[in-house]
């Protein structure tokens, strides 16, 4: 007669000693055994917490157990679809898996100095076993330039990148030259709102072929970890995560957001300055995110916060109806922030880091990157790699350039604070990195680090006395440089640790090396003194090129070493015949150009001038610019001519943080390449890393390719490998 | 055992008040559709409490690692240890999320048993139509003498008494075959010795709310038949039990309407668990 007798759920409970303190647990066990001990039967279902228990356990397990028994049986057909079409990938193998750990900007001198010192046991380690060689970098020795040719094997005449900018031949602006995003190409428009159809269009400049898809041609599984100019993520037989040149939220390259009380603050290249007022205790503003989509007019979206200052050292902020104390100094975990645009929510990640409370108020937000667990594009491949690597590691950092050494050359973060977000950026990559190492057993890992390039960037100041900005002889707390270096041979040790089985390759390589950069040149000045560039009246120091005078210029510079001629046919508005004129102007520029010295030092400020068609070869090289300037140590493009201003003088002494560069002649900063076993070639470049590569799994060297694979030596033969 | 039986007494006086008023419109609604808004309320409440006794940091980890390890086994497919590896994984974190569930069903147990005994006065059994027979049963006490002669059920305009009493000497039972006269409600009155018992009868059509049994002093029989105060322990009478028809419905019928309680409260919560940002 009981009419819940046939409803039964029941109670399953299930104790977990270690996670539960003995009082809670007591307590369960006590209500646990009252129940059981009672006559009768429990009947109960006991609500949706029960229910969802219940049923999403076992729906988890029914998953999963459907999920293994797809993969266990289908094991065989993909077996053999993947060696037929791998073509009996492994069988030619050398090894089972390589690892490349890419420290992006590690320099050879300053790496052979320590190792010397004695301060790089793993690295020295890796030295003893294997090798420790200078690695050619690539001209110029810019980090897109050079990773493209790392992951295509190609000199730049053929993979296309030759700068992180280039222009638009039509408007003389400079643009990204690796990607380039545009809306959807599909839209209805009505009234003031818009509303796209389809995906917006977002293409890869970069041309050639990544080694790793050449792999997957064979049959070969990789890796690949924020590998720059990978972006937006090609498919190929494995996963990757895009680097270098993801955009954030708002499509920048990376903007930071500061929020102050104090008036007339200026304006900040690389980020966006609000003024806020206190209202007694209380601070309204709003985190500007992505354009609205729906609207005809660029309008951003924007989310309200609101931030309660309780005393001078924290402070509780509300945002997307959460709360978080913010104490000063200290960088809040990756918060998850929604900007709505009518039925679309657009998914974002930041840090906020509350820099002072009094006497103002000083809040800085970091770029608001794309959510990796819900990104509004893709950047990884397949799309859902990025969200596996959000849910196994917590939210992290996916803009291109995640360290946000902007707001360091601004001085809205201090040295401290830049150093931690860069170290925090290092522990994301870490992980994910070893995840990679566990998962992949046979085939290929990359994964690049960035912080190396950061930190060198904006540290060198403090190793070289003679910078403009090298405070004083008093020793400092904390050599930052050599910190990372020893920070990098701690890494260094756990990838061994890993990587220590005989059939398994390590390399350890950099993009290229570093230097100083005392004195930026206005190579665009330079041109105008020398009657090649002409600006128009009242319009120096205008950003972008838009002050020239192209009627009566002939060259121009863009971007950190190119000097393009403004060539009739290619520039909308050239002057300049291609052939004998173009030929002529090119020599006469470069000669006179590699003469420029340094008044104040009375030093060579340029060391090459390199003749792209002379250097280059491949259906590329002419979109390259015509000249690409090899700088002597210590000079650089200057800060104007990066974004495209003329001044009034050539030198300028360079005054940022971003106090070490790399951005010069390629022979003055070869990158490193480690490996645990001997590389017998006297020179080695890194567009030789692809063709090795291929070469240890024993998959044939594409002819296009321009590196060659290198000698490395074994000690066991090929077939013990193949067999083991 | 008799402490949680006075517990529970205190408790249903309470809860019958509550219910009494609260499900009243039970009674002129259609059953599918007071059955839905009950469920859905509290399946809501329940997301709510759910939300509030867990652990939502320590489950929204155990699920984000049950998702990472599902991606890696799509992502890795061709690697077989990784398989394997993620689905140990996979079923560990399916234990756990049962673990942290289990304190929020431990404190939801009371209020959910509490609130489906109140629904099951309405839904498991349909009052006796005019012309309908029913059986109705006594039982008395271990110690009472044999002979049952002076147990009796006094007679009454509302019913008829078709057959009985029947004796049940191995149960201490006595029962009736009565028959319904007239709808609304009626008291059984039945004398035992000198003493005198009552008990409701429903008779009728459509939803009232019916108590079947008046228990004895057991705390089950107290939980789940709450309308009723108990007999006590050295009562002549231990229980009196009307066998009512059973309510014949898939959505507010007997048993099955706590099926459709179940699928509706987690549709519903379901539904809500975005807006209330709960992590189950």
């Amino acid at each position: 007669m009981s009419y819940c007798g046939n409803s039964v759920p029941g109670l399953i409970i299930l104790i977990n000693r270690k996670s539960m303190n003995k009082k809670s647990l007591k307590f369960l066990l006590l209500i646990l055994l009252v129940i059981l001990a009672l006559p009768g039967t429990a009947h109960a279902y006991i609500g949706p917490g029960a229910g969802f228990a219940i049923m999403g356990s076992f729906w988890v397990m029914f998953t999963a157990l459907f999920s293994a028994l797809i993969a266990i049986l289908t094991w065989p057909i993909r077996f053999i679809i993947r060696s037929i079409k791998g073509r009996r990938a492994f069988a030619r193998s050398k090894v089972k898996k390589v690892v490349i750990l890419g420290l992006d900007g590690m320099d050879y001198g300053l790496a052979e100095k320590m190792l010397n010192e004695g301060k790089l046991p793993n690295f020295a380690k890796l030295r003893e076993q294997g090798c420790f060689k200078p690695l050619q970098t690539t001209v110029p020795s810019i980090s897109p330039v050079a990773w493209s040719s790392f992951q295509t094997g190609c000199n730049p005449g053929k993979h296309n990148i030759f700068d992180f900018l280039t222009r638009d031949k039509k408007t003389y602006c400079p643009k990204l030259s690796s990607v380039d995003i545009r809306g959807a190409s599909r839209n209805i428009s009505f009234g003031k709102y818009n509303i796209p159809f389809g995906k917006s269009d977002i293409r890869l400049l970069r041309k050639s072929k990544p080694f790793w898809k050449t792999l997957g041609e064979n049959g070969i599984f990789s890796n690949v970890l924020r590998v720059p100019i990978t972006f937006p993520p090609e498919k190929f037989y494995g996963v990757s995560l895009s680097g270098m040149c993801v955009p954030d939220l708002r499509g920048s390259q990376g903007m930071f957001s500061y929020y102050t009380t104090e008036q007339n603050n200026g304006e900040r290249t690389g980020g966006e300055h609000f003024n806020v007022t206190r209202n007694g205790e209380r601070i309204e503003a709003r985190l500007v995110g992505p354009d609205n989509p729906f609207l005809k007019e660029a309008k951003p979206l924007t989310i309200p916060f609101t931030v309660t200052t309780s005393d001078n050292s924290k402070v509780e902020l509300k945002i997307g109806g959460q709360t978080y104390q913010l104490d000063k100094d200290v960088y809040t975990e990756w918060i998850t922030v929604e900007f709505k645009a009518g039925p679309v929510k657009i998914s974002g990640i930041c840090k906020f880091l509350l820099l002072s409370v009094a006497p103002e108020f000083e809040l800085y937000v970091t770029p608001i990157n794309i959510d990796p667990a819900k990104p509004a594009m893709p950047i990884s491949h397949p799309a859902v790699y990025s969200t596996y690597l959000a849910k196994s590691q917590g939210p992290f950092a996916t803009l291109g350039l995640a360290e946000d050494s902007w707001a360091l050359n601004e001085k809205v973060l201090v040295d401290e604070s830049f150093i931690e977000q860069c170290e925090l950026s290092d522990k994301e990559r870490e992980y994910m990195f070893f995840d990679s190492l566990d998962k992949v057993g046979r085939g290929l890992c990359v994964c690049v680090f960035d912080g190396t390039d950061r930190l060198q960037h904006t540290f060198w100041r403090d190793i070289d006395h003679d910078h403009p900005i090298h405070q004083g002889n008093e020793p400092k707390d904390r050599n930052v440089i050599e910190e990372l270096y020893v920070r990098m041979d701690r890494l260094v040790a756990k990838t061994m640790e890993k990587c220590k089985s005989d059939d398994t390759l390590l390399m350890i390589i950099s993009d290229h090396g570093f230097s100083t950069f005392r004195h930026g040149i206005d190579l665009n000045r330079w041109l105008e003194d020398n009657g090649y560039l002409r600006i128009k009246d009242g319009t120096r120091g205008d950003k972008y090129l838009t002050g020239i005078d192209w009627s009566q210029t002939k060259a121009y510079a863009v971007g950190l070493t190119g000097i393009y001629l403004n060539l009739k046919g290619r520039e909308s508005q050239g002057i300049v015949d291609s052939g004998q004129e173009a030929d002529t102007l090119r020599d006469e520029i470069a000669e006179k150009l590699s003469a420029l010295n340094d008044p104040a030092a009375n030093e060579p400020a340029i060391k090459n001038v390199y003749n792209a068609l002379k250097t280059y070869k491949g259906p590329y090289k002419n979109e390259a610019p015509d000249l690409i300037v090899g700088y002597n140590k210590g000079y650089r493009a200057s800060w104007e001519t990066a974004v495209g201003q003329v001044t009034e003088e050539v030198f300028h002494p360079n005054l940022k943080a971003w106090s070490g560069d790399h951005c010069i002649d390629p022979t003055l900063v070869p990158g490193v390449l480690f490996c645990n076993r001997p590389v017998t070639d006297d020179r080695t470049r890194l567009m030789d890393i692809g063709p090795t590569v291929l070469d240890m799994f024993g998959v044939e060297v594409p002819a296009y390719m321009d590196g060659k694979a290198l000698k490395v030596a074994f000690s066991e033969t090929p077939d013990k490998i193949q067999k083991g | 055992m008799e402490v949680i039986a006075k517990i529970l007494i205190l408790i249903n006086s309470v809860t019958n008040v509550i219910g009494s008023i609260v499900f009243a419109p039970i009674g002129i609604m259609p059953g599918w559709l007071s059955n839905t808004i009950i469920s859905a309320v509290a399946g809501v409440l329940m997301l709510l409490v759910f939300k509030h006794t867990s652990n939502q940091t320590a489950i929204g980890k155990v699920r984000d690692g049950i998702k990472a390890n599902m991606l890696a086994i799509k992502l890795y497919k061709d690697s077989f240890s990784v398989t394997i590896t993620s689905l140990a994984k996979v079923f560990k974190g399916a234990v756990l999320l049962l673990f942290y569930s289990s304190k929020p069903m431990l404190i939801m147990i009371v209020p959910v048993v509490l609130l489906l005994a109140q629904m099951g006065l309405w839904y498991q059994f349909k009052p006796i139509s005019p012309g309908r027979d029913a059986l109705v049963f006594i039982t008395l006490k271990d110690q009472m003498s044999p002979d049952f002669s002076e147990v009796s059920l006094e007679p009454f305009s509302g019913y008829e008494v078709v057959t009985g009493p029947v004796r049940i000497y191995s149960k201490k039972q006595v029962f009736w075959k009565i028959r319904t006269v007239e709808s609304g409600k009626h008291d059984l009155n039945f004398k035992v010795g000198q003493q005198q018992f009552h008990k409701e009868l429903v008779s009728g059509d459509g939803f009232e709310r019916i108590n079947p049994k008046t228990p004895a002093m057991k705390w089950n029989d107290v939980l789940f038949y709450p309308a009723d105060k108990p007999f006590s322990k050295d009562s002549a009478v231990q229980s009196i039990e009307i066998e009512y028809p059973r309510r014949d419905s898939l959505t507010c019928g007997s048993d099955s309407w706590i099926f459709f309680f179940f699928i509706i409260s987690i549709i519903a919560a379901l539904l809500f668990k975005p807006f209330l940002n709960v992590k189950i």
